[in-house]
C-alpha cells in the first residue's frame, strides 16, 4: 500500500485540495465540549483530533428527518422526492463509524432495498483518521481496530510528528491527483495506542452468552435506572429505525410525507393499532435494544452490530453503560451456565 | 336528499379560558398568517367568555387554563356536554402547570394568604388539569402552547383524523438537532422525562428544560431524581425542579 508523509502544516492544503473535488464534511467543534460533522467552509476550523462526534456520518445517508413524497388529495397524485447525490468526501472518520456505515449498507440493501439511503451513499468517499481511545471507546472489543482501513479510500494515521497518509483504494489515489509534493513515507513501527479489551469475552462468543441472557435480572436492574429517553438509540451509528408521518398544509388539499428517526427505547415504538404496546416495560425495551446489537443481526451476519463507539454510554444521562451490561451477562453466563454442573438431560442421551 | 343538504356545515369551534395567564390566547394571536386559511374551514363561535351568544353545540372546544374553583367545575361540565371534541390547550389545561404549585400547601392557607378577610367570598379548590374532571380528547402541550402543534391537531381534526401527538422525551428532539447535551456543560435538565414536541427549543438555546410539556407516560421519576442528584442537585432542589410545572402529577401520584 502506498503511503506518504503529511506534516500537520500541510493538512489545510490537503483539505483545500479536497474542496476542489467535492463537498467536504469533517468534524468541527459543537458547543463547549462536543464535536459534529459539518460541511467544511474554512479548513482552519476542521478538528481531526476529537474523541467522538455527537452524531455519526449516518445523518448524511439517513437524515434525521426527510421528505419522502409530496401529494395532492384533490387530484390523488403523488410524487417522490428524489434525494441528491453530489460527490461527497467525508474527512476524519473514525474506523468504528466507517464500520457502522458498512453495516447500514447491509441493512438497507437486504430485502426491499432502501433506495433513498442507497442513492445518497453512491457518491461518497471516506478518509479515515486514527484516534486515541478514551474511556468510552471499546471498538477493539468488537473486532474493530483504530487503524482498520476497511471502507476507507484514504487513511490518516497520526503520529508524533504529523500524519502518515495511506492510499487504500484507486478512488483514494485519484482524489490525491493534483496534490503535489507528497513524499513517500518510510516504514515505521505502528503507533502504540493503549486500547484494552473492555468486554470480558471475545465478540464471537457473545452470541452464546446471549442465548442464556433472556431471563437475566440485569434487564430489570438497568430499567430501574433508565428513564426511557431514547438517547442511546438516537446516537447509535447502527440504529436505523424510523417513523413515517403525513402532514397536510392549511388548504387541507396538499401535503407531504416525512420520515424521521425513531428508537426502540421510546414508549410508543412498539405500540400498535388498538393501543396495545408489546414492549411497554423499560426492561423489555432494554433487552430488545441490546439483543439488536449483539444477537439478532449478528446471528445472521456473524458480526456484532455494535461498533463500540461508546456514544450510548457517553450520552446516557443515567450513566447506563453497554459494556457493563454485556460484562454482567458474561459473568452470569459463567456462573449459571459454564460452572453449573450439567443438568441430567444434557448428558443422558 | 339534495346534495347541498348532505354537505356538512363548517365545523363550529370555540375557545374557553379558565385559570391561566392567557399566554396561550396571546400565542394564538401569533397565528396572523395562518388565520385567514383557518377561518375558511371553520366557524368560530366563541372566543371568550364575554361573548354572550352561547352556541348549543361545538364541534371542537379548545380549553385553556386549569380548573381551580367550584364554578370552573360546573362550567367545564357544561362545555363538555355541548362539545363533540374537547381539546386542552397549554400546560395549565393539560397538566395543571404552574398553578398547581398551589396544591403543595393546605388549600385554606392558600385561600387566606391570597384573599385575607375576604376569603369567604372566594371559594377555591386545588388547581387541576381539565382531564381530572371531564374526558379530554386531545392535549396540546407547552407553556405557552405550541403553535405548530395546535395547527397539526386542528388540521387533523378537520380532516377527520386522529392527530398524531408525540409522547417521547425532549431528548429525542435534541438528538435530531444534534445539540450538545446540557449535562455535558454541567447543567441539569428535565428533558429526559418531559414530553417533546417543542423541537427542544429551550436546550437548543442553552436553557434547561423545566418540564412545561408534562411528564412522558409512565415516567421513571425515581431514576430522574437520581440523575438530577448525581449531577449535583440536592434531593430537595431536584424535587423542586419537578414541582414547577408538574405538581399535579407528582402530588396526585405521590413519589416523594
Ligand atoms: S440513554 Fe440511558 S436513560 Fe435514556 S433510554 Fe437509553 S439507557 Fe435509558
Ligand atoms: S450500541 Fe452504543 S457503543 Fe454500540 S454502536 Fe451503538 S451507540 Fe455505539
Ligand atoms: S400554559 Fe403557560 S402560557 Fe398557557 S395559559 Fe398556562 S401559564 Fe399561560
Ligand atoms: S439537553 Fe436536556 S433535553 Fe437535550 S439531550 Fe440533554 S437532557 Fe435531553
Ligand atoms: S424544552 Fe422543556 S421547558 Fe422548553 S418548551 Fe420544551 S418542554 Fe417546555
Amino acid at each position: 500500500m502506498e503511503k506518504f508523509n503529511l506534516s500537520t502544516s500541510r493538512l489545510n492544503a490537503l483539505i483545500k485540495h479536497l474542496m476542489t473535488r467535492g463537498i467536504v464534511y469533517a468534524p468541527h467543534k459543537n458547543g463547549e465540549v462536543s464535536f459534529s460533522f459539518d460541511e467544511v467552509r474554512d479548513p482552519g476550523k476542521v478538528i481531526l483530533n476529537y474523541n467522538r462526534t455527537l452524531q455519526s456520518i449516518k445523518k448524511y445517508f439517513l437524515p434525521p428527518r426527510e421528505q419522502l413524497l409530496s401529494f395532492s388529495l384533490k387530484s390523488g397524485s403523488l410524487s417522490k422526492v428524489e434525494p441528491e447525490n453530489p460527490l461527497r468526501i467525508f474527512l476524519g472518520v473514525h474506523s468504528y463509524d466507517m464500520q457502522a456505515v458498512l453495516r447500514l449498507d447491509y441493512n438497507f440493501s437486504q430485502g426491499n432495498p432502501e433506495l433513498n439511503y442507497l442513492k445518497r451513499r453512491q457518491n461518497s468517499l471516506f478518509i479515515g483518521v486514527s484516534f486515541e481511545p478514551d474511556t468510552y471507546h471499546f471498538s477493539r472489543s468488537v473486532g474493530i481496530m483504530v487503524e482498520e482501513f476497511d471502507g476507507f479510500d484514504l487513511f490518516l494515521d497520526k503520529h508524533s510528528s504529523g500524519y502518515t497518509l495511506y492510499v487504500v483504494t484507486q478512488a483514494g489515489e485519484e482524489l490525491l491527483s493534483g496534490f503535489d509534493h507528497l513524499e513517500e513515507a518510510p516504514d515505521r513501527p505502528a503507533t502504540h495506542r493503549e486500547f484494552r479489551n473492555k468486554i470480558k469475552y471475545n465478540f464471537n462468543r457473545l452470541s452464546e452468552v446471549f442465548d442464556h441472557a433472556w431471563d437475566s435480572s440485569v434487564w430489570e436492574e438497568i430499567a430501574q435506572r433508565c428513564v426511557g429517553c431514547g438517547t442511546c438509540n438516537l446516537v447509535c451509528p447502527t440504529c436505523y429505525c424510523f417513523d413515517v408521518e403525513d402532514d397536510v398544509n392549511l388548504s387541507l388539499a396538499d401535503g407531504s410525507r416525512y420520515r424521521s428517526w425513531d428508537g426502540c427505547m421510546l414508549n410508543s415504538f412498539a405500540k400498535v393499532a388498538g393501543g396495545e404496546n408489546f414492549r411497554a416495560d423499560l426492561s423489555d425495551r432494554q433487552r430488545h435494544r441490546v439483543y439488536r446489537k449483539f444477537k439478532y443481526i449478528t446471528d445472521v451476519t456473524g458480526e456484532p452490530w455494535c461498533v463500540g463507539c461508546g456514544r450510548c454510554t457517553a450520552y446516557c444521562t443515567a450513566g447506563i453503560s453497554i459494556v457493563e451490561t454485556v460484562n454482567r451477562l458474561c459473568e452470569e453466563y459463567e456462573q449459571t451456565v459454564l460452572r453449573k454442573p450439567l443438568a441430567k438431560q444434557d448428558w443422558v442421551l | 336528499m339534495k346534495s347541498d343538504q348532505i354537505k356538512p356545515n363548517k365545523p363550529k369551534i370555540a375557545f374557553f379560558d379558565f385559570t391561566s395567564c392567557e399566554g396561550c390566547q396571546l400565542n394564538k394571536l401569533n397565528l396572523e398568517n395562518e388565520l385567514p386559511d383557518i377561518l375558511r374551514h371553520v366557524e368560530l363561535v366563541e372566543f371568550r367568555e364575554a361573548m354572550d351568544d352561547k352556541a348549543d353545540y361545538y364541534d371542537i372546544a379548545f380549553i385553556e387554563g386549569s380548573l381551580s374553583t367550584p364554578s370552573c367545575i360546573n362550567r367545564i361540565h357544561d362545555i363538555r356536554r355541548r362539545s363533540n371534541i374537547l381539546v386542552a390547550l397549554g400546560a395549565c389545561a393539560t397538566i395543571g402547570g404552574i398553578n398547581s404549585m398551589k396544591n403543595l400547601q393546605p388549600i385554606e392557607t392558600v385561600r387566606e394568604t391570597v384573599y385575607g378577610e375576604e376569603k369567604y367570598r372566594f371559594p377555591t379548590l386545588p388547581a387541576i388539569p381539565v382531564s381530572a374532571v371531564v374526558k379530554v380528547d386531545y392535549e396540546i402541550r407547552g407553556c405557552p402552547m405550541s403553535i405548530p402543534e395546535f395547527l397539526r391537531v386542528l388540521k387533523a381534526l378537520l380532516m377527520g383524523k386522529a392527530p398524531n401527538l408525540p409522547d417521547s422525551a425532549v431528548c429525542v428532539e435534541c438528538k435530531l438537532r444534534e445539540n450538545e447535551c446540557l449535562y455535558d456543560r454541567g447543567i441539569v435538565c428535565l428533558g429526559p422525562v418531559t414530553v417533546g414536541g417543542c423541537e427542544a427549543i429551550c436546550p437548543s438555546f442553552g436553557q434547561f428544560c423545566t418540564g412545561c410539556r408534562g411528564l412522558v407516560p409512565n415516567p421513571n421519576k425515581d431514576a430522574m431524581l437520581d440523575i438530577l442528584t448525581q449531577h449535583g442537585l440536592s434531593l430537595e432542589d431536584a424535587q423542586k425542579r419537578f414541582l414547577l410545572f408538574n405538581s399535579y402529577n407528582i402530588e396526585s401520584k405521590s413519589i416523594t
